[in-house]
């Protein structure tokens, strides 16, 4: 038999702290006010091709201009890309981590697309208009043309950098390899910004194109610079975060308890992740997302990591008073999106660790909140005791489907049995977390028992 | 897949929507940027006026229009006169033209940009191209013939003759 | 565009302009008078002509400079004018790297640069007699000076080498001299000082400049050049180039814009 409900009352384990005492709102940007903005800068863009551009005909003019459109847009999508990546606050907590990375990445392939377009038509459209040939009209660009070498060389650089972040390429990758290549983005922006000035049409001979232009690079550079480099620093130099303690749970899983000053003040909401470093020889290096496993008081941080590969493996090993940088708090699966009473919690895996924050601290009344966890052994189910205990404590359900689905011979998590293991399902908020083949079907067998798209909140950590 | 399909999809028909607009502009908004008020006689074209596949620079309407009208400077047989100097994208364009006996009989681009390489590139193109569309229009008018060195023999058969002729 | 030119219009004083036409130099020179001047001005640059054939013909058994190739005369016994055009000739050789010479073949033959350097000089004679506009087209290569009319300037056609009767370009301009090269007329004449054969790959090249010497020797010399004068037409400095290949589109210099016209592509 797979399924259980473990109703004894039990002692609160000692590890379980108090939810923090509730304060003002922090920012989050909608997605769609986001997306919104982006499209109507995107239109602006446009605009200035179309207020500067008095006609177009014959055929060479068609392709330079479809050339230059195609290079305002790859000009303003690159900024906005980065932006994306800036890990502005608001827009982390509001839209999430992983959203975000996902349009990045969209945006990045449509990106490197213009990008391409731009240096085919231009080159294409000047030939055509000078009665040259595309060859020779390519040298006379590369050498001629103040700042295109550069340009020309940026190009290569986000060709590179597309291809080796895709799919099949990134498969076979270390992640610290592609990401370490990944920057070199940076090089490439720095590299083409020039030749935008020096022989774009529409900032030749156009000040007020060009100063607000690069104040929207600028400001991109300043947005990056603040919240990737300098508050990182700022936060390690007013928390002094470090190990206070790490728990063994149970086998191959550790809870790291972290200590700081000021804690209060990072605002971290159940449900948050942080990128943690430790600072110690073997692994100051890498930079690693975990949720945190408790809601964060003013003292106290608690990550609970399974041990699933090197990394994780040496933090059980920390000894406690080591260094601890943390980036963060990140991630918008938080209480603030919730929208019914009732509300579902289903994780599995590691995605366990912020439900079992969500799951003590999300507002909802006795017999309103549903924690489903799903594992495929026994072994696997991590924080066992502590879950028993909040169920009880808060008269929330909480059910283990233990279990492959290979060796049950069904899917726990189909329409049919969630419905029954959670009686009006449809009328609940869901919160989804776990292995993205999990998560996938779950989302299926969601939305085929009835939860409408708006009301399954989902967190993926393929980041 | 789907998605970069659209998006390609979306992009190229976007392209031409925006493009098309601006071509149809250009046979409705366009008209000759210098007030040349002198007679052209039959079927001259007015001076400044681009063939469709010149670019904007070498005679576009431009964004910007400095000051000046025609300015005229006659002598008995020929009078010319000067457009006003239009800006465009690269730089400032202006062009002169000599009329006699109500032909337009020569063409003079002033003034173009010439700063980058590109210009020069399409001037090489564009301005010679202007001036024999608009001398074109009426027959070649030349006073004498160059080619490969003719004999005595040759010359018999060449269009010099036909010119020396023409005046003895 | 259409080969033949109506009759030129009459001068503002009413006159008719004075042409006449000479054959002299193995060639006819046509002269075209746009200003009223004394005739005894044309006849001296007539005269001229002559006199340049009389000493440089290599047709003529008895001219200088056949009697110099032949080793009866040393350049000092020749006219000073014999010394200047050997010595333009070794400059001109010098500046097109040794397409241009006066020794092809190993022979004697300074014409190419004689012809225009005569011409030149015969327009420095009218020009002195009073002519301030004129042209003179000896044999295609023509010095021309000031402007067909007022407010006018001179209109030369150039020969399209494969469409007889046709024009290919029409330059124009004040105070420039024209001079035309290539295979089309004359046949296979001008030979490749490198290859030793003849040159084959440029139709007809026309180069326009300001004084007639220089721009017929470099037309020659172009010529002679083939394909490559692309390049090396583009390094003279006051010299725009149009040159017809045997094979493929017509090609210009970039200065050509500021004297001629194109073909308009179709």
């Amino acid at each position: 038999m797979a399924t259980w409900t473990d109703q004894r009352v039990r002692p609160a384990p000692r590890a379980v702290v108090p939810p923090p005492s509730p304060r003002p709102q922090p920012a989050r940007s909608q997605p769609r006010t986001v997306l919104g903005l982006i499209a109507l800068g995107a239109i602006a863009v446009v605009a200035l091709w179309w207020l500067d551009t008095p006609s177009v005909s014959g055929f060479g003019d068609w392709l330079t201009n479809a050339g230059r459109i195609t290079g305002l847009l790859a000009g303003y999508a690159v900024v906005i890309l980065l932006a994306l990546m800036a890990r502005i606050p608001a827009m982390e907590r509001g839209i999430g981590t992983d959203r975000l990375a996902r349009w990045h990445s969209m945006g990045g392939r449509y990106t490197v697309s213009l990008v391409v377009a731009h240096a085919l038509l231009i080159t294409w459209g000047y030939a055509v208009t000078a009665h040259t040939n595309v060859a020779s009209q390519t040298a006379t660009l590369l050498t001629s043309y103040p700042d295109v070498l550069m340009a020309t060389v940026a190009g290569v650089l986000f060709v590179l950098v597309g291809a080796v972040s895709a799919r099949a390429a990134r498969a076979r990758l270390r992640y610290e390899t592609w990401y370490h290549l990944h920057f070199y983005t940076y090089l490439a922006v720095a590299l083409a910004f020039s030749h935008q000035f020096a022989v774009g049409a529409d900032f030749m001979t156009n000040l007020p194109a060009r100063l607000l232009w690069s104040a929207l690079y600028a400001g991109v550079a300043a947005l990056l610079v603040w919240h990737r480099f300098v508050t990182p620093v700022r936060q390690a130099l007013r928390h002094r975060l470090r190990v206070a303690a790490v728990h063994r749970e149970a086998p191959g899983v550790v809870s790291v308890h972290i200590t700081g000053r000021h804690l209060d003040e990072l605002a971290a909401e159940p449900g948050q992740f942080f990128r943690w470093r430790f600072l110690t020889r073997d692994l100051w290096w890498s930079s690693n997302p975990y949720s945190l496993s408790a809601p964060a008081s003013a003292r106290l941080l608690r990550i609970t990591v399974k041990d699933l590969g090197d990394h994780s493996a040496a933090l059980a090993r920390l000894a406690p008073g080591t260094r601890v940088f943390a980036e963060g708090p990140y991630g918008a699966f938080t209480a603030a999106r919730r929208s019914r009473p009732k509300v579902l919690l289903l994780g599995g895996g590691v995605g366990i660790t912020p439900m079992r924050a969500l799951f003590e601290t999300l507002p909802a009344g006795p017999g309103d909140l549903t924690l489903v966890y799903r594992a495929s052994r026994p072994a696997d189910v991590v924080l066992r005791r502590e879950l028993d205990a909040i169920a009880a404590r808060r008269g929330a359900q909480l059910h283990y489907l233990l279990g492959s689905r290979a060796k049950l011979g069904y899917d726990p998590l189909d329409a049919r049995r969630l419905r029954a293991l959670v009686p009006d399902l449809a009328a609940h908020d869901v919160y989804l977390c776990g292995p993205d083949a999990m998560t996938e079907a779950a989302e299926r067998s969601l939305r085929a028992a009835g939860v409408p798209r708006s009301r399954i909140h989902a967190e993926s950590f393929q980041l | 897949m789907r998605r970069a399909a659209l998006a390609l999809v979306a992009t190229v028909v976007g392209l031409v929507l925006l493009l098309g607009f601006k071509s149809h502009s250009a046979t409705s908004t366009a008209s000759p940027p210098a007030a040349v008020s002198a007679p052209t006689g039959s079927g001259s074209s007015s001076s400044g006026s681009s063939r469709s596949g010149s670019t904007s620079g070498s005679s576009g309407t431009g964004s910007s229009q400095s000051g000046g009208t025609a300015g005229q400077s006659s002598t008995a047989a020929a009078t010319k006169v000067t457009g006003s100097s239009v800006g465009t994208h690269y730089g400032p364009v202006q062009v002169q033209v000599t009329v006699a006996n109500k032909k337009i009989t020569a063409v003079s681009v002033l003034q173009y940009p010439t700063s980058t390489g590109r210009d020069q590139q399409i001037n090489s193109y564009a301005i010679p191209v202007l001036k024999s569309e608009t001398l074109s229009a009426q027959n070649a008018n030349i006073d004498m013939v160059s080619g490969a060195t003719y004999t005595s023999l040759g010359y018999i058969k060449s269009l010099q003759s036909a010119l020396d002729q023409a005046g003895l | 565009m259409s080969g033949v030119a109506a009759v030129p219009g009459l001068l503002p004083t009413g006159r008719l302009p004075t042409r006449h036409v000479e054959h002299v130099m193995g060639t006819v020179v046509s002269f075209d008078l746009r200003d009223e001047v004394a005739p005894t001005v044309l006849t001296d640059a007539v005269e001229w002509l002559h006199r340049v054939d009389r000493t440089f013909s290599t047709y003529r058994s008895d001219s200088q400079i056949s009697r110099l190739d032949r080793g009866e005369l040393t350049a000092a016994d020749c006219d000073a004018d014999v010394r200047s055009v050997l010595a333009l000739g070794s400059a001109l050789a010098k500046a097109s790297r040794g397409y241009f010479t006066v020794r092809p073949a190993g022979r004697l033959d300074p014409s190419g640069v004689v012809k225009g350097w005569a011409i030149e000089r015969a327009s420095d004679i009218l020009r002195a007699g009073g002519s301030a506009n004129h042209a003179v087209n000896g044999g295609g290569d023509i010095q021309l000076a000031g402007e067909a009319a007022p407010g006018q300037p001179w209109r030369v056609g150039i020969a399209h080498p494969h469409q007889p009767g046709e024009l290919v370009t029409v330059v124009s301009g004040r105070d420039i001299a024209v001079a035309t090269s290539g295979t089309a007329e004359r046949g296979d004449h001008i030979v490749n000082p490198v290859t030793g054969r003849p040159a084959t790959e440029l139709a007809s090249i026309t180069l326009v400049g300001r004084d007639l010497t220089t721009v017929d020797a470099y037309a020659t010399a172009a010529a002679a050049m083939g394909n490559a004068a692309r390049e090396w037409v583009l390094e003279l400095d006051g010299i725009a180039a149009f040159a017809v290949p045997a094979a493929g589109a017509p090609w210009w210099s970039s200065g050509w814009a500021a004297v001629g016209s194109v073909p308009v592509a179709a």
